[in-house]
């Protein structure tokens, strides 16, 4: 009975399309650096559980009202500005594998690593899309005002994404 | 004489074969209540280029986000009233009607990997029952955890790991917090035109974000929604949603 209760679960897993993705873990502890002043409680608490590296922009990262919403395989940190807010998350899982699809798939695919900025106009939010060690990350503006320079022009989010440092995560 | 019969036969064979690669164009109905929509991928002409014979269900299972029916898919920017759509009023019957049609990949500029133009509109557009601002509820599609608020967005992390985002909600309305565990079909806020300091259609833009693997690669993409929506809303419709 134990024997086929193994083989069953062995089986769909198998055949599940979800799971978690693998991290480069190597690559990160040569980017993590050890605070010259300890981060807020907010954001050490937050993530302490997290299995993926924690990449936030570094003039955010002393921030003391950031609110961090965080699990195993995930984590969101959002900062609120005058008439905008910033948003970074970061995710360990995947909900589909189209590994053995054609080749348009796999295209699409060659990009992956490459930061893609996109700005959706009609809702005035302006976001980063980015694959790093192997997790998938999107940092995002949503701006309250339809002239904001920070939601038209990609300059500030760039930046922002130039400033990203690792503050947490573990194996 | 001879060859004119065989032109007209083979013109009618022709414009027949032309009639039936069209036939999926056709709207789908669905018995009972009344509901027919347009397959996924058929976007209003000349709005854009749908992703056109793919019916997968990316979200399986899919509350429908709006507390009850009947609600409508349609274009905001190409229906009745809307920026290039026909003159009118943007609460016009015609807008809070069926057939549903897909909008996803509808034209815009933003980057959108799925979509076959490269670029396009990243979820769908929904009308509530009526024109009503601020009165109708948009609802938790999933078990799962509310990520993020911003002036006029929630997203919400579903047990399953997909994101679904809400915009346009009325920001005094919102009934969750950041970090709030809720429940599939718990309110989250109400259906408005709210887009920060200016204003939108009233209407409920719906998103569905997930990773898909690819061998050594993933990437986090927003995934056509209106067939798990449809999904759902036959459920809704049959009272089991």
């Amino acid at each position: 009975m134990r024997l086929l209760l193994i083989t069953l679960l062995l089986v769909s897993s198998l055949y599940s399309k979800s799971g978690i993705l693998d991290i480069e873990w190597s690559k990160v502890t040569q980017k993590q650096q050890k605070p010259s002043i300890p981060y807020p409680n907010v954001l050490t608490k937050g993530v302490k559980d997290t299995r993926l590296p924690v990449y936030i922009p570094r003039l955010f990262a002393y921030d003391k009202n950031m609110v961090v919403v965080a699990d195993r395989y995930f984590y969101t940190i959002s900062f609120i500005l005058k008439d905008a807010t910033i948003m970074i998350s970061g995710d360990r899982t995947f909900q589909e594998d189209f590994s053995n699809q054609g080749s348009k798939f796999q295209k699409m695919m060659k990009a992956s690593n490459v930061v893609e900025f996109s700005i959706e106009e009609e809702a005035r939010i302006i976001t980063a899309n980015f694959n790093k060690q192997g997790a998938n990350y999107e940092l995002q503006i949503e701006c309250q005002t339809k002239s904001d320079k920070r939601c038209i022009k990609e300059d500030f989010i760039k930046n922002l994404y130039k400033q990203l440092i690792v503050v947490g995560g573990n194996k | 004489m001879k060859y004119f019969l065989t032109i007209s036969i083979l013109f009618l064979l022709l414009s027949c074969a032309k009639k039936d690669k069209n036939r999926d164009a056709v709207e789908e109905t669905w018995k009972g209540r009344g509901f027919t929509y347009y397959p996924a991928g058929y976007l209003k002409p000349h709005s854009g280029r749908g992703r056109r014979g793919d019916r997968y269900i990316y979200a399986p299972h899919i509350r429908f986000p709006l507390a009850y029916a009947p609600a409508y898919i349609n274009s905001q920017v190409y229906g009745v009233g809307g920026l290039y759509g026909q003159r009118g009023s943007l609460c016009d019957k015609r807008n809070y009607s069926y057939p549903w049609r897909d909008n996803y990949c509808e034209t815009r500029t933003h980057k959108m990997p799925l979509c076959p133009a490269g670029v396009g509109h990243q979820g769908v557009d929904i009308r509530a029952k009526d024109c009503r601002d601020n009165t109708h509820y948009a609802v938790a599609v999933e078990e799962g955890v509310i990520t993020y608020i911003g002036s006029y967005s929630v997203k919400l992390r579903g047990k399953s790991g997909r994101t679904y985002r809400y915009l346009h909600l009325n920001s005094k309305s919102i009934q969750v917090k950041r970090g709030q565990r809720v429940w599939r079909g718990q309110k989250i806020g109400r259906v408005s035109n709210n887009m920060g300091k200016t204003k939108t259609s009233i209407h409920l833009h719906f998103d569905i974000k997930e990773t898909i693997r690819f061998g050594r690669y993933s990437k986090s993409v927003y995934v056509p929604p209106y067939t798990s929506l449809v999904d759902a809303y036959k459920r809704l419709l049959r009272g089991r949603p």
